[in-house]
């Protein structure tokens, strides 16, 4: 019996099932050992910033400036190094050395923290807490602000705006925890009031 | 989605005809699809809609590639975005389908043949003739009209033909 295909060949007399059929057995090679799973992970990776986009409003703008930050190098503001040791067996947070920051009233920074990590972390909790004379930039209200991230193996920069909102001390902490480990780095901020000029 | 990745890969790889290239778009669809994963888990059909993403990443590589000095190979002897008819003229129609039936169809063949069709043939062929897609889920796909894809398939199988033709004559030549 013969039939039509969708665009009207006369399959039968045409016998384009034949070549139909022989297209079905062409053989393709597969994927290299370990493709799918190096792919999902690529791209698990990837998307930092568009995992961003689930979050709510100023904070999708906070963890976008992760993503525009991670692999950058180091700018202009200060940096603090915090390593994370994931074999560690005490749970107690390990503080670095805290690197100290000066602003003037009213001014606003990036203070960039570089987060060396020994392996990959999905999903990891970053949390920043601003507290004293500083206040997160567009979080005023918040004592602190926490997202999920995953962090590559290696450096990671997080970029974190600070503004000098009252003169005196303030302390900037990132904390990470991961699968219940928690270690932190701080940032002592001192806020000065601008200098005037006699006349 | 890591079910659909093999076969993604697959019509990747038809289309591409290079296992390299075939990651490659895989690999950036699924970079584009995976901050979507929870939209992606409400469809019914994920594969067509993967499928899509994947030809848009594909037809947008081509178009670099057409505007780029360097290409990957001649491929697309045929222009794929020529209109209906057009070009039809120089092309030999190639054996009949009662020639086709007394020829060998060898594997070897048809690898060759397919490789030397044009890209865009090969995805058309490949999700029409291939993986069974109706023409109007292949109109979606593509985003083109209907009537302009059954001239493209027209045209695919017609230079496939041509091709498979002209293997035979190389293969006798070579005998």
């Amino acid at each position: 019996m013969k039939g039509k295909d969708e665009i009207g060949l006369n399959v039968a007399d045409d016998d384009f099932q034949t070549l139909r059929q022989a297209l079905r057995r062409m053989p393709t090679p597969e994927p290299r050992a370990g493709f799918v799973e190096r792919a999902l992970a690529r791209a698990a990776a990837q998307p930092r910033s568009q995992q961003a986009e689930s979050l709510p409003g100023r904070l999708r703008n906070f963890a976008l400036r992760w993503e525009t930050w991670a692999g950058a190098a180091l700018g202009g503001a200060v940096a603090a190094a915090l390593t994370l040791v994931l074999l560690r067996t005490v749970d107690t947070p390990a503080v670095s050395p805290q690197p100290q920051l000066a602003l003037v009233l009213n001014e606003a920074r990036n203070v960039d923290v570089l987060i060396d990590s020994e392996r990959e972390l999905k999903g990891a909790t970053i949390r920043i807490v601003a507290s004293g004379s500083i206040a997160l930039d567009g979080f005023d209200d918040e004592r602190y602000v926490d997202w999920q991230a995953d962090l590559e193996r290696g450096s990671n920069l997080l970029s974190l705006p600070v503004v000098a909102r009252t003169a005196g001390k303030g302390r900037l902490v990132a904390v990470i925890e991961y699968q219940g480990r928690t270690q932190q780095v701080a940032v002592d901020l001192t806020v000065v009031e601008p200098k005037t000029s006699r006349s | 989605m890591r079910e659909h990745v093999v076969a993604l890969y697959r019509s990747a790889y038809r289309w591409t005809g290079s296992v390299d290239r075939a990651e490659d778009l895989v690999q950036q669809l699924l970079v584009r699809l995976y901050p979507r994963l929870a939209e992606l888990r409400e469809l019914d059909r994920l594969r067509p809609w993967a499928t899509r993403v994947m030809y848009r990443i594909f037809v947008d590589e081509l178009r670099r590639e057409r505007a780029s000095p360097v290409q990957f190979g001649a491929e697309a002897s045929v222009d794929p975005e020529m209109p209906a008819g057009e070009g039809e003229a120089w092309l030999d129609p190639g054996p009949g389908p009662a020639e086709l039936a007394e020829q060998e169809l060898t594997q070897e063949r048809l690898v060759r043949a397919w490789e030397r069709l044009g890209q865009e043939h090969r995805v058309v062929l490949s999700l029409h003739d291939i993986e069974d897609y109706t023409l109007p889920e292949l109109a979606q796909i593509m985003d083109i009209p209907l009537g302009t894809l059954k001239s493209r398939l027209h045209r695919a199988r017609a230079r496939l033909r041509e091709l498979l033709a002209a293997e035979r004559i190389i293969a006798a030549d070579r005998v």
